[in-house]
């Protein structure tokens, strides 16, 4: 009972104690903070990627995938599958309308063949597409110049069919950053650069069919109206993808149906050889989105095998003029995306590690405190042996007094990580406005009042007390002038960061985690001081001091 | 008083203190026994060995090896294990220093009893903790304290705190009472008053220890005895 009494006493009669809890706290919010931050990152990059292609993804060649619709129709009868779409993915250059030097800008660009009415029930796409007109007080609150006060109604549905109503044009959908007409602003939302909002204007796209042995084709080309653009909430999709419709696709890259010839006949008088049948339109990818509550690893393997049912049917089928490739790629979407998953996550742990350090800080931090202590409170060990206090006993006073360190510090730790993190986009904010004239005012006069302070302790002659207003006046002016010369300093910029909110979710794995590593490292930290404590000698411990 | 049998006992005790390669001899074969119910001052100059007698008598450190023996109640302390001499020290005796040695974070109160909260476990040890809060509360008063219990020991007088410190001595109710100088620091009215309230506890039982340099002070006790380099001499005797 006594080592809790004087762990209390010693932690509530002094300065340093509390000046050990808020470093604790400090190290604690700090690494719950930047790893919350990561976490959240990583959740926003993974909810996106899935977004964007559904659980499984079905890839083959370049030469495709023939009778598609049949595997569709296998997939969709599956209780399992909410949707599946299917998709031609290539690459192609994109002619803009704005020019580059005496010519038009050419953009490389990501080609999706897409059938817009099972992509949405598979993807965001219909969600993802950005220019929506507003009304009424919505429109109100946007900035003036920005499209969406005076858009067509049209444009959405134009969109999630990828036709220009308007003309009965085959559209394409362009990612958000692949043509240079959008600036982001601070807010995430988009102004028109340079006069150039490429809804309404012409791009011209080619693409280079590959034949079945890999042989590229004369490359083709098609001028498509720009029907909406689209936000992923990821940067490279949206820098780089162009969405057409699947039919157009399939005509450009010389995918679609088309008739087969007989080639060792002798040709009629045109030249043309005689024909035997059709060969079906094909595609190179499916996106399969499960039903809610399915995993994507149990989807694939159903997928799998309803792959392998498709391929067998098909090619025991004589009657058929294609044959399924026997070996494709089902990944779901987090094997898909490992490319751009991985690295996050690798970040993530190495700032966890790095930022774990600091435990190392924390424990050496309550060590030195705990040794001068312990060397100041040498008497009252020995005043401690001498009414029965055992070496344990006294050992368990310094570690109980470690571990209400760590206690209070990790838990001040998880408070002040948690209001950080909360409220990451109102302090982000604030930091990126100009200061308020009433926060560098205030803190001028604060160091007035402390200038004022200086002067007493000056005349008083007490040295102490005169550094401590020095360094009040100096901090606090200092301060001051920071806030009037602080203009705005946008240190997460939505136009070159992805996303436009930063993740304000507190890992709480992590944050108990770290809080159990601040509470292990402060005793580790007030262990060794406590044993030094313990082997005092009790009579020398009486004549110290 | 009647003579009776000692409860504690040095027998040919030996201490040697080393300050780096030099050892310094500081008791000699020192013997003495203390009898139930007596007051023994014991008597010598500065760096004669008392206080050093005194903190093996009281199990705060042991004899040299090989160096004597301590006996406490027909048991041997010097062989004793530490919980046991922990134990002793709680319990059986009482310390009274010098220089009051009480501890500057806590009141009044919370000095008295501190020995009360030393051992025992779970209910064990809030029993013992409730009752020595009890008789901390009762000695207190009965030295005039009553009205300092909330006070730190930076706010006493020394005689205020000397009386604190025989409080927490005698919290446990040990058989034996071990004061070191416990006048040394005090002006001469004030340390009479403090060895009024001895006498009174030696009045009502009490076996006491004292050492001094002090003549007067030793001629308060019972039987006064004389160390002398290392050694303890019996040749002068002093009854009440």
């Amino acid at each position: 009972m006594y080592a809790a009494l004087l762990s209390n006493r010693y932690l509530t009669s002094r300065l340093i104690p509390f000046i050990a809890i808020g470093a604790v706290g400090l190290c604690v919010a700090l690494v719950v903070t930047v790893v919350s931050v990561m976490s959240g990152f990583l959740d926003m990059l993974k909810d996106s990627g899935r977004r964007i292609v559904g659980d499984v993804i079905v890839s083959t060649g370049l030469g495709g995938l023939p009778y598609y619709e049949e595997l569709l129709a296998d997939l969709r009868a599956l209780p399992v599958v909410q949707g599946a779409t299917p998709l031609i993915d290539t690459i192609g250059l994109l002619r803009m309308p704005y020019p580059h030097g005496p010519t038009k800008e050419v953009a490389q660009v990501q080609v999706w063949a897409i059938d817009p009415a099972s992509l949405v029930k598979v993807t965001d796409f219909a969600e993802d597409l950005y220019w929506r007109p507003a009304s009424g007080d919505a429109a109100n609150a946007l900035h003036p110049d920005d499209p969406r006060r005076s858009l067509d109604p049209e444009i959405v549905r134009d969109g999630e069919t990828l036709t220009q109503s308007a003309t009965g044009r085959s559209g394409i959908a362009l990612g958000m950053h692949v043509s240079i007409g959008n600036a982001r602003q601070a807010d995430g939302s988009y102004l028109p650069r340079y006069g150039w909002f490429m809804p309404g204007h012409d791009v011209t796209l080619t693409v280079v069919p590959v034949s079945l042995q890999g042989r590229i084709s004369e490359p083709r080309e098609q001028i498509f109206p720009v029907v909406n653009e689209v936000q992923t909430g990821v940067y490279e999709v949206d820098r780089n993808r162009v969405f057409i419709p699947l039919s157009d696709g399939q005509r450009l890259l010389r995918l679609d149906e088309a008739p087969l010839y007989d080639l060792s006949a002798a040709p009629d008088e045109n030249g043309n050889y005689p024909v035997i049948g059709r060969t079906p339109a094909r595609v190179t990818k499916l996106l399969v989105r499960g039903t809610p509550g399915v995993h994507a690893n149990d989807l694939r393997a159903e997928v799998e095998r309803v792959y392998d049912a498709f391929t067998a049917r098909i090619k025991k089928d004589g009657a058929r003029t294609a044959r399924a490739p026997e070996f494709v790629s089902v990944l779901t979407w987090e094997q898909q995306l490992r490319d751009l998953i991985t690295p996050v996550e690798k970040e993530r742990e190495m700032m966890r590690v790095l930022f774990s350090l600091i435990y190392i800080v924390c424990a050496g931090l309550i060590l030195s405190i705990f040794w001068a202590i312990v060397v100041e409170k040498v008497r009252d060990i020995g005043i401690l042996r001498s009414v029965g206090a055992s070496r344990l006993g006294v050992m368990w006073i310094f570690l109980r007094y470690g571990l209400v360190i760590g206690l209070a510090g990790s838990a001040v730790g998880i408070a002040l990580a948690w209001i950080i993190v909360r409220n990451i986009n109102a302090i982000h904010q604030a930091i990126g406005s100009d200061a308020p004239s009433i926060m560098w005012m205030g803190a001028f006069a604060l160091a007035a009042v402390s200038f004022v302070g200086l002067v007493r302790a000056a005349l008083r002659r007490r040295i102490l007390p005169m550094l401590l207003w020095l360094l009040a006046t100096f901090v606090l002016g200092l301060v001051g002038a920071l806030l009037f010369f602080h203009k705005g300093t946008l240190i997460w910029d939505p136009s070159v960061y992805y996303f436009s909110v930063i993740p304000d979710q507190v890992d709480w794995t992590t944050a108990w985690t770290t809080a159990l590593g601040g509470v292990l490292f402060s005793v580790i930290g007030a262990a060794i001081p406590a044993a030094k404590a313990a082997d005092i000698d009790p009579v020398e411990a009486l004549h110290y001091g | 008083m009647a003579e009776s049998a000692s409860i504690l006992e040095a027998r040919s005790v030996r201490k040697t203190y080393a300050f780096g390669s030099v050892g310094v001899p500081v008791l000699l074969g020192a013997s003495l026994a203390v009898r139930e119910g007596e007051w023994l001052a014991v008597l010598g100059s500065s760096g004669s060995g008392k206080s050093t007698l005194l903190h093996l008598l009281g199990g705060l450190d042991r004899p040299d090896r090989d160096g004597g023996e301590i006996w406490f109640a027909g048991e041997r302390l010097e062989l004793a294990g530490g919980r046991r001499v922990d134990a002793y020290r709680n319990s059986s005796i009482g310390f009274v220093f010098q220089f009051y040695h009480l501890l500057p974070e806590l009141t009044v109160l919370e000095n008295a009893v501190l020995p009360g909260l030393v051992g025992g476990i779970g209910p064990t040890a809030r029993a013992r903790a409730k009752a020595a809060t009890a008789t901390a509360h009762e000695i207190l008063d009965s030295f005039g304290l009553s009205h300092r219990l909330r006070h730190r020991p930076a706010q006493l007088s020394g005689g205020e705190r000397q009386r604190v410190a025989i409080a927490r001595a005698l919290v446990n109710r040990p058989r034996v009472l071990l004061a070191d100088e416990p006048t040394g620091n005090l002006d001469s009215a004030t340390g009479s008053g403090i060895l009024d309230l001895l006498a009174d506890r030696h009045r009502a039982g009490l076996t006491m220890v004292m050492v001094t340099h002090d003549h007067a002070v030793a001629a308060r006790a019972t039987r006064m005895v004389h160390l002398n380099a290392g050694v303890v001499e019996f040749g002068a005797k002093s009854t009440l």
